[in-house]
């Protein structure tokens, strides 16, 4: 039997009913930003508390209509309803799904970014746009929904768009800063590369199946051809990759954190640049179908992870340091998902989103206090001055590492051992050097920023930092602290016990939610050569290793003491493919900016005017002196029009004269 | 009544010439208010019966035959709408000279669009030149009139081969009525020997008006000449003259000559669509960065025509709407930012946005439906024309035509960020935010702009002059 039967797409399965709880989760946050955008300039600090608000009724919405995603007993096979909406043609119809997947995207979305939202009332209290930002967090959330809720693939598409667009808008939202608009305009472009691979994707399934919804592609995934199946999910990787920050259209996500800290933290952290997850997730009996997708897929979420992390070591901003990370963790999350291990790839999504958001959130304490100061070199023995941010990015680091009973133990010990489990012995090493590499770089910037001597008082110099543009501090005054830190406390609860519904292996709370969605596939023949329990000691190991050598490194007392001299020499150190990022960006650059640029200049400097115009200019340039003359007898538009009229006249006649005489 | 719609913006402009001259701005109203009740009127006449009055009967039967079926009622629409848009945001010199030559292009563009008779058709082919080659002589910022006269010659000697091939057909034929009811009679009666001069004729023309690559070298020139207004109507509007064409005379007359001349066009329109989107990437001047796009998004049109596959054709439709939606718009906007800070260069100008968020935000939208942002229309277009491209096979066409998508992402983003963002330039004059009215003249596009990107339904069925409806059948496959 093929795999695909057991997920219940094979029948129709969805119920349907319109579903005004699901309509209004969906499309209040589109009013909130419309009202917001309005009406923004009057409501003043009002702004923030009725963008966090309608999040925040999203969310209760949400919880109330949680049955709904289960569909109705009666339905048969599958769970989830599907409330249609508009039809264009045949085969391109759009409605949304709630199921039990949409169900957990959208409580993270409307959960976490309310949390986020209201962490920045706080944040962006003295920025006289903050309306506007409002408008746009309102905006993503509406755009993530959409990407979430859609039951077919062209809307997907659009939600995908929409939330490139919301990220490039809050990127750029310091617009009159040149990297900001460089950034989110790099951002935008490698996104839309990515919303081709998805477009191309929907014209190979619409041939093959005539349709683009869910329901109709994946009843059709069993039979379909080997090789259309695999061009598909490589068309869709491709817009995975850009999203999701994978290798090699991974080089925007970084230069992303030009955006305020609470939009890194929601939308390049916690949830839009876990898309990928969500579609590859979504896509399952596609992925089921090709081996040979899972297995590109899974090694490249497996270089990915490793890349972010070997990247991670080098940086010095905090929010690069995290970004690295961030792009790391979803390299773990695709590669589960990717091989087949969906409740441990979205297990580590639904934690990840907890913990990275707290990072994130903790990190804009630090950075909110020091007047924008991002450099952890200018930071050091914040322990005391940030309390409640060190012991939120302590809880985050724990959490990401993998420390036991934290959220991250048990999602990505999840992830790794599922790829052994599933037959890929490679990757599984790749994962579990990554672990210990993670360790490291999370401890370097835990000992840097928060033990230590405070060394923002030291001159640039002195830490080798000469020459940086200065920091643009965005304006802080007024809102009370509690107001950024209350949403850093309560995240802090999930990145400590998101895990512990996963306990419990196959009758956990977690692979019982997922029951209808994954079909429980039979493992690869050879058993793996180790159990799970001694899987998870070796994990173990290897990131206490890794955070051993960030103790001996940064951490002991004499560490501590010589640590200005050493962040000199050590930037000064750091290898040039480290520093160049390994040249993703000027591999792009190479093969798809310069040569665009230099084949725009060629056409339009010589092919246009000395090759297609060489005869017609002379031609212009005779009638355009004859005009002058004409001009030169009175400058009037009747003498003109008198003579393109006549001549016009004259010539058309001519014509009718000449086809009048006799054949 | 169909007639009326051709002929009496005509006459009120020629009768605008007797309007006090210093009265120039209630002429804008006036010009506005013309447009707009054609608008209306049009927008009632969804059902409106064909008009006939007997014109010629020797060497061949040639009727001013008007109906507006099908697609000629969505493009009077996008063209009435789209004047009086442009005309509302028009401040410009002798103002009362302009809007009356505005509403005579309008009304031989309706001329154009509701003609029945090819010989009509070529009529206001030429008809509609004239206006357009006045503005750009009468209105050029630069010393030269040689763009205008680019322009015509261009446009003229399409205009030529266009007459001699509907004479040539009405000769063989017997009668030019032929694009109403007639309509869709199947195999062609034109014999080999002449059926392909007689295509050539018409391709010719076609090809030059929307403009196609290699034969599109009159339009940046004019479309940086222009006016705003009258750029945004020519680029949104006339230039749709040629696709029309494709869509309403040859596809229907010589359909076998289309399947002959499909290589050339997949080729022609392959190239255009990478040329016009690597020379948007470079240009400097605004208005050329979207003259360029044109060339780009209309080399798309024309492959999606001449597939004939029924996905790509209603692609075609949408985009053809969506196109001049989104280019007039961008028009409009792009010469509201010239009237305040009196460049259009994109190195000169940079950081509007701070001072100017009504402005910018108007740009916003109108660039996003320009790159293809799912959700807005020029996706909507994009995507039926690419899924029905693929669909018949055409599938590295399809994959070729991805790579424009991204470069117009490059490019559009190139010109918003380039003019609105960035830190504020010092010497560039400053000027009020938009204006209520200014937004108000672009608000009817941003709003077609949504809704046709939204739910592009009704206009999907709109293939041809036939008020047809799309059977599910003739989608499916």
């Amino acid at each position: 039997m093929p795999p695909y039967v057991g997920s219940g797409w094979a029948a129709v399965h969805h119920t349907h009913n319109l579903d005004p709880l699901l309509l209004a989760v969906w499309l209040l946050p589109l009013a909130g930003a419309l009202a917001l955008w309005a009406f923004g300039p009057q409501l003043r600090r009002g702004a923030g508390v009725l963008g966090t608000a309608v999040v925040f009724v999203c969310f209760a919405l949400t919880l109330f209509d949680v049955r709904g995603a289960f569909g109705s007993p009666a339905s048969g096979v599958g769970i989830g309803n599907a409330v249609p909406l508009v039809s264009w043609l045949p085969g391109f119809d759009f409605g949304l799904l709630w199921d039990p997947l949409a169900l957990l995207w959208t409580l993270v979305i409307t959960g976490v970014g309310g949390l986020i939202h209201l962490y920045s009332i706080g944040y962006m209290a003295g920025d006289k746009a903050q309306a506007r930002f409002f408008a746009y967090l309102n905006f993503f959330v509406f755009a993530m929904l959409t990407l979430v809720l859609s039951d077919n693939f062209v809307g997907l598409l659009v939600g995908w768009g929409l939330v490139g667009l919301a990220s490039y808008f809050l990127i750029g939202f310091w617009f009159y800063k040149p990297s900001a608009v460089a950034a989110a305009r790099k951002a935008f472009v490698i996104n839309v590369a990515g919303d081709v691979g998805l477009m191309f994707a929907i014209f190979v399934m619409f041939a093959a199946t005539g349709s683009t919804t869910y329901a109709d592609v994946f009843s059709h995934a069993g039979t379909l051809p080997q090789g259309v199946i695999l061009t598909i999910c490589i068309a869709l990787f491709i817009a995975c990759a850009a999203k999701s920050a994978q290798l090699p259209l991974h080089t925007w996500l970084p230069d992303a954190m030009e955006g305020p800290t609470p939009v890194s933290a929601l939308i390049h952290a916690a949830t839009m640049v876990t898309a990928g997850v969500y579609l590859i997730a979504r896509c399952a009996p596609l992925w089921d179908a090709s081996p040979d997708a899972r297995a590109l897929v899974g090694t490249i979420g497996a270089l990915t992870a490793l890349t972010g992390a070997l990247l991670a070591i080098a940086q010095w901003d905090i929010k690069r340091i995290l970004a690295y990370s961030t792009m790391s963790q979803i390299g773990y999350m695709i590669m589960g998902v990717g091989v087949g291990a969906y409740q441990a790839g979205i297990l580590h999504f639904y934690a990840h989103a907890f913990f990275k958001a707290l990072l994130f959130l903790g990190a804009g304490l630090v950075i909110h206090e020091l007047g924008d100061e991002q450099d952890v070199r200018k930071m050091g023995g914040l322990r005391t001055r940030t309390p409640i941010a060190f012991i939120a990015m302590a809880i985050g680091t724990l959490a990401i590492i993998g420390f036991p009973g934290f959220s991250g133990f048990y999602s990505k010990d999840a992830v790794i051992y599922g790829v052994l489990e599933r037959g890929y012995p490679a990757l599984y090493a790749i994962a579990v050097i990554t672990a210990g590499i993670t360790g490291y770089y999370m401890f370097r910037m835990i000992f840097v920023t928060f033990y230590g001597r405070y060394r923002g008082d030291v001159p640039d110099a002195e830490l080798g930092l000469a020459g940086r543009p200065p920091a643009s501090a965005h304006g802080h005054h007024g809102a009370p602290r509690w107001l950024m830190e209350a949403p850093v406390i309560v995240l802090m609860v999930p990145s400590v016990i998101a895990g512990y519904v996963s306990i419990g292996g196959a009758g956990s709370l977690w692979m019982r939610y997922f029951k209808a969605d994954f079909a429980s596939q039979p493992l690869p023949a050879p058993p793996p050569p180790f159990s799970e329990l001694a899987s998870t000691l070796l994990v173990f190991a290897i990131v206490a290793a890794g955070v051993a050598v960030a103790y001996l490194r940064y951490g002991t007392a004499a560490a501590k003491e010589g640590a200005v001299a050493r962040l000199r020499t050590e930037a000064a150190r750091i290898p040039q493919p480290f520093v160049r990022a390994f040249y993703f960006d000027d591999l792009i650059d190479a093969v798809a900016v310069r040569p665009a640029r230099a084949l725009g200049n060629a056409f339009s400097r010589f092919v246009d005017p000395h090759v297609i115009d060489a005869g017609v200019t002379d031609v212009a340039r005779i009638a355009g002196r004859l005009g002058r003359e004409l001009r030169g007898i009175q400058t009037g538009l009747v003498r003109a029009y008198a003579f393109v009229v006549v001549g016009g006249a004259v010539v058309f006649i001519a014509y009718f004269a000449l086809l009048r005489l006799p054949r | 009544m169909i007639w009326t719609l051709a002929l009496a913006p005509m006459l009120l402009g020629l009768l605008l010439y007797a309007w006090p001259r210093s009265a120039d701005a209630a002429a804008k109203w006036f010009g506005v208010a013309v447009a707009g009740c054609a608008f209306v009127v049009t927008l009632l006449s969804a059902n409106a019966p064909d008009e006939s009055v007997r014109w010629l009967q020797r060497p061949f039967t040639a009727n001013f035959h008007a109906g507006l079926g099908g697609l000629s009622y969505w493009l009077v629409l996008l063209l009435t709408l789209t004047t009086a848009c442009a005309l509302a945001s028009t401040r410009i010199s002798r103002q009362r000279d302009f809007v009356a030559q505005m509403l005579v292009l309008m009304g031989a563009m309706t001329g154009l669009f509701v003609a029945r008779d090819l010989l009509v058709f070529a009529l206001f082919w030429d008809l509609m030149l004239i206006p357009v080659f006045l503005i750009l002589v009468a209105w050029t910022p630069s010393k030269s009139s040689a763009s205008a006269w680019r322009y015509l010659i261009y446009n003229l000697t399409g205009g030529l081969a266009l007459l001699l091939a509907t004479a040539a057909y009405g000769m063989l034929e017997g009668s030019t009525d032929v694009l109403g009811a007639t309509l869709g009679r199947g195999a062609t009666a034109i014999g080999p020997a002449w059926g392909e001069w007689i295509f050539a004729g018409f391709a010719f023309a076609f090809l030059v008006k929307t403009p196609v690559w290699p034969f599109h070298t009159w339009m940046p020139s004019a479309y940086a000449d222009l006016p705003p207004a009258a750029a945004a109507v020519v680029s949104a509007v006339q230039s749709k003259g040629g696709l029309y064409g494709f869509l309403v005379v040859t596809a229907p007359l010589m359909p076998e000559q289309m399947r002959a001349a499909l290589p050339l066009m997949f080729v022609l329109g392959l190239v255009g669509l990478v040329y016009g989107a690597v020379v948007a990437l470079v240009q400097d001047d605004a208005k050329r960065v979207v003259a360029y796009s044109s060339l780009s998004h209309l080399g798309l049109i024309l492959i999606a025509i001449f597939s004939g596959n029924p996905l790509a054709l209603s692609g075609a439709v949408v985009y053809v709407l969506a196109h001049g939606l989104f280019s007039a718009g961008l028009f409009i906007v792009l010469g509201q930012v010239e009237q305040r800070e009196e460049t259009r260069s994109i190195a000169r100008l940079g950081g509007l946005g701070a001072r100017n968020p009504r402005l910018a935000g108007s740009l916003t939208i109108v660039a996003l439906a320009a790159l293809g942002l799912p959700g807005l229309c020029g996706f909507a277009g994009e995507i039926l024309i690419l899924t029905g491209l693929y669909q018949t096979g055409a599938v590295w066409v399809a994959g070729i035509a991805l790579v424009p998508i991204i470069v117009a992402a490059a490019y559009m983003l190139r010109l918003f960020q380039g003019i609105m963002q960035g830190p504020e330039v010092e010497d560039l004059p400053e000027r009020a935010d938009a204006s209520f009215l200014e937004l108000l003249a672009i608000a009817p596009l941003v709003l077609a702009i949504v809704l046709l990107g939204v739910n592009p339904g009704p206009v999907l069925a709109a293939r041809s002059l036939a008020p047809a409806q799309l059977s599910a059948v003739e989608v499916q496959r």
